[in-house]
């Protein structure tokens, strides 16, 4: 049983197609939706999607947004959508001790939540990476 | 008659222009290809949030939101998206003719625009409407951070009461050859909005639940909503632009063309009857010594 996925940023469309299992990450935690789920509409923390396909896993880092799931289909809204193959690994991991040295500092309030923040973003983005890697195939990780 | 020396000289400048045309015509076509990509790009978000739009609003305990309630028009806020250069054809003559139109269908109701792009800015000027906002040099490269302060102000307005409606008038990109003026309404949100808007839109029409909440989902979606609508047809707009000024220096290049032939003809013919007519005065000349 599949459902239409639809991923879209404001500069591209990542994803039309059928799919069997979505995973995002929600304002209020994880959640999974399969076909025939009952309608429901979510903010999204920055954090990985992962599609499901027949046997194909893909994964995706989404940066926030809104997802639409409705019993046949599941639209999400994305800010930015980086394909697990795209993340540069370099950058996150300096813009990730970046953010970790600077919470080191004293500094306001407002600044240690933007550097919590990143610190997150950077941290989901480096463990997409990660998993990415014990596999041969980019952009594909394999079953959990 | 001209002058050989006059006809040489209009040539000369002739060949100049075709040369600017022709190479407006293939910056253009470059810039007309990215730019048609990123129309094929930014369609699906527009069309996407605007069908989940036109679902909410359809959705009963939304509608005391101000943004989805209808209320009788008094002034009407229009986005005018035009180009910042001429030379493309009568894209932006067209929009105009529609904004005019628009505002003669409607004669009770004031106006007042946020315009995107110089020509756009001179439009208004001309016309003494009042522009409450105006942005220009919006670069094609497809970042949506350039419009935003045309959209904040826009949004502002309708919110706080100013503003009953909003519009927003473009040039549709359709295909290379065939551009079109549009008008869409974006605000208030209802079905009406968008001619043929949600029409791949699956009829939902019960509760959804919400995460966190629904005043927090739609004080999200709302501005973005707009946003990327604007965005999308400011791409639209960019990609109509270098189409029509793709075509318009393509007829021009053309005529430029045309007019050097036929210059050089009548150069030629000049030509040689002057070389007919010295031939005939050194022959005649040769014959009078003969003679004498």
């Amino acid at each position: 049983m599949s459902f239409m996925l639809t991923l879209v940023t404001q500069e591209r469309e990542l994803i039309s197609e059928e799919v069997d299992f979505v995973k995002a990450n929600g304002v209020d935690g994880e959640f999974g939706v399969l076909t025939g789920h009952s309608p429901f509409i979510s903010l999204l923390d920055p954090g990985e999607l992962v599609v499901r396909k027949g046997e194909s896993l893909y994964s995706y880092y989404v940066s926030g947004g809104v997802a639409e799931v409705l019993p046949k289909s599941v639209i999400i809204l994305a800010n930015t959508v980086e394909r697990a193959d795209e993340i540069d690994e370099q950058m996150a991991k300096r813009a990730r001790q970046n953010a970790e040295e600077a919470l080191k500092q004293p500094i306001s309030e407002i600044e240690r939540r933007t550097y919590l923040l990143e610190l997150k973003r950077e941290s989901v983005r480096l463990s997409i990476v990660a998993r990415r890697r014990s596999t041969r195939h980019p952009g594909q990780i394999t079953e959990e | 008659m001209p002058s050989l020396r006059s006809i040489r000289g209009r040539i000369k400048s002739v060949k100049n222009t075709r040369q600017i045309t022709k190479a407006m015509e293939m910056v253009a076509s470059a810039k007309m290809r990215k730019a048609q990509m990123r129309v094929r790009d930014t369609r699906p978000y527009a069309e996407k949030i605007l069908e989940l739009m036109v679902r909410l609003s359809a959705i009963e305990s939304h509608r005391p939101n101000i943004f989805f309630k209808t209320r009788p028009v008094t002034t009407i806020g229009i986005i005018l998206v035009t180009t910042d250069r001429g030379l493309c054809g009568p894209i932006n003559a067209n929009v105009f003719r529609q904004v005019n139109k628009f505002m003669a269908d409607r004669p009770g109701a004031r106006f007042e625009f946020v315009v995107i792009g110089k020509k756009g800015q001179d439009f208004v000027r001309r016309s003494g409407y009042k522009a409450v906002g105006s942005i220009s040099g919006v670069k094609d490269r497809g970042k949506i951070e350039e419009i935003l302060p045309a959209t904040q102000v826009a949004i502002e307005d309708f919110k706080e009461g100013r503003w009953d409606e909003v519009w927003v008038f473009y040039t549709e990109f359709v295909s290379t050859l065939s551009q079109k003026p549009r008008m869409e309404k974006l605000l208030p949100i209802g079905p009406d909005v968008v001619e043929g808007g949600g029409k791949g839109a699956s009829p939902f029409l019960g509760e959804y639940l919400y995460e966190p909440d629904t005043t927090e989902i739609l004080d999200v979606l709302i501005p973005r909503y707009f946003e990327s609508i604007v965005f999308q047809r400011v791409m639209e707009n960019f990609a109509s632009e270098y189409s029509a000024r793709m075509m318009a220096m393509r007829n021009a290049t053309s005529n430029a063309k045309e007019v050097i032939y036929q210059m050089t003809l009548i150069y030629n013919k000049l030509r040689q009857a002057a070389i007919t007519r010295e031939i005939s005065e050194i022959a005649s000349g040769a014959e009078a010594v003969k003679q004498g």
